[in-house]
């Protein structure tokens, strides 16, 4: 399992809503690499994670991920090895920032991991993130603070396989830098963000560039 | 035993129908345009209800017990039916978890109240088998309709929430569960509110229809307490098992929720069609 690549793409085509993206994106990360994506807006960079999270089942082409198939029939397993901080944070569904924060942590994959008050109150403070943030309901918190939570839930729960979606993007310009750095420095992670942040881009090991939508025409 | 009501004269009957001048005349005054629409829900209330009393009337002499279970049958067919077309979820596709589940509730439920509670020998006997059923089955309509309806468009509307427990290692089961209680919260605040209030500012139908019936007060009440707590267990246990059983088709091999079972673009079902006009 060592030797062999954590993600494995070849030749991959999705079709979503009507178009066909990616025209055959072949690539391979190896365990550890940080890895961003980068297009412009409507490339796919967000379709291309979810495709490897198993949303979009209807794709061509040989998606491999630990050496397994992305099938039905091994999904289940792949998911509890990852962890993903999504883009579009609604979360309104969790009445409290507090049943947000925690929920994952009950998850039955996931209950040894369950953080000491020491370690939420270390990470809260790396995040900038209020201690009485827990006390709040979901809809009342900003959305920069929702995403510092969000990417505070996936650092805690140790995945060795980590899907961030524009994880800096509702971030201002400091703790973007210091929160980018802490993100990319787990040597253990193997990381694939979805990102145009500058920054980002600059301290990862390789960019994957996606076309525009246009060229595939 | 029983004295029974005073039978309404049909000629009194339709004097009776005289008081809806008053509706009629408040909505005329102020061109409200309920009218038409009024006179239109007293005609098929009546009609419908004149037509449960003739076969009620026959269902009550033959007292068959294959007769009764196929009443309740049809009964259950025309809910579920009303329930899906009511949520904006296809109907090919729910008819038989909705279905199954309601009838599975009943059964149980008419069991243990009829057979156990009650002590009937024989539960089937039309005169208390038909009523309590038709009682639970038009009750627990409104909750399954709700809880259906909540558990799907809030699916759909927090997908995202949905997913990322998912990505982040939850089994399908614990991903749904946030959904399931915001079903069943959004399906039984109502029912508790209801029952908590029971007698204080109105005597429930049942009750008062026992008691013009001629029982005495007391045993009226005892029914309606046992008929409320019965309507309370069959309508969780029917909107449990329908969200359960509905799972089994409402997503893909991965997980995801099969947008095919909405028969129209979710979350706009409720709001403006065109012209602002609600649909």
């Amino acid at each position: 399992m060592n030797g062999r690549p954590v993600i494995e793409v070849r030749d991959l085509r999705v079709h979503y809503e009507g178009l066909t993206l990616f025209g055959g994106l072949s690539f391979q990360i190896r365990k550890g690499e940080k890895v961003a994506v980068a297009g412009e807006s409507g490339s796919g960079k967000s379709t291309l994670i979810h495709t490897l999270l198993g949303f979009v089942p209807s794709f061509e082409g040989q998606v491999r991920i630990w050496d397994m198939p992305l099938d039905a029939l091994h999904i289940d397993r792949i998911r509890k090895l990852t962890t993903w901080t999504p883009q579009d944070l609604g979360f309104t569904v969790f009445p409290s920032v507090r049943e947000l924060f925690f929920t994952p942590f009950r998850f039955k994959a996931n209950r040894k991991l369950m953080p000491s008050p020491q370690q939420i109150r270390e990470i809260f403070d790396l995040f900038e993130l209020p201690p009485d943030i827990l006390d709040r309901p979901v809809k009342e918190i900003s959305g920069g603070q929702k995403q510092r939570l969000v990417l505070a839930i996936s650092v805690l729960l140790q995945k060795p396989l980590m899907f961030l979606d524009e994880p800096t993007s509702a971030l201002n310009t400091e703790i973007k830098q210091k929160i980018t750095d802490f993100l990319l420095k787990s040597p253990e992670v193997t990381l694939l963000a979805a990102t145009h942040d500058e920054y980002f881009l600059s301290r990862v090991s390789k960019v994957i560039r996606l076309a525009n939508l246009s060229d595939y025409a | 035993m029983h004295k029974g009501a005073i039978d309404i004269p049909w000629l009194y009957l339709v004097s009776g129908y005289l008081l809806m001048i008053i509706p009629l005349a408040i909505f005329r005054a102020y061109k409200t345009g309920l009218e038409k629409s009024t006179l239109w829900a007293l005609a098929r209330m009546t009609v419908q209800l004149l037509l449960v009393g003739l076969y009620l009337e026959y269902i009550f002499k033959w007292d068959n017990k294959w007769i009764n279970l196929l009443w309740v049958a049809v009964m259950t067919v025309v809910a579920s039916y009303t329930v899906i077309k009511r949520t904006g979820l296809r109907l090919k596709l729910f008819f038989f978890p909705v279905f199954t589940a309601t009838v599975l509730s009943i059964v149980l439920i008419d069991y243990y109240f009829l057979g156990i509670v009650i002590g009937l020998k024989n539960i089937f006997t039309a005169r208390y088998f038909i009523p309590i059923t038709g009682m639970l089955l038009g009750n627990s309509l409104k909750n399954v309709i709700i809880a259906l309806d909540a558990y799907y468009t809030r699916l759909d509307e927090e997908e995202t929430s949905y997913r990322w427990q998912l990505a982040n290692g939850a089994t399908r089961s614990e991903a749904r569960l946030p959904f399931i209680r915001y079903a069943l919260q959004r399906a039984f605040n109502p029912l508790i509110a209801t029952t908590a209030i029971m007698g204080l500012i109105s005597l429930p139908g049942m009750m008062t229809g026992q008691i013009l019936g001629g029982s005495d007060p007391m045993v009226a009440v005892k029914y309606q307490i046992m008929i409320l707590v019965v309507i309370f267990a069959s309508t969780s246990l029917n909107v449990w098992l329908t969200l359960q059983f509905s799972n089994r088709i409402a997503f893909d091999a991965f997980g995801n929720l099969r947008k095919e079972i909405f028969a129209r673009p979710p979350g706009r079902k409720l709001k403006r069609g065109p012209k602002g006009r609600p649909r």
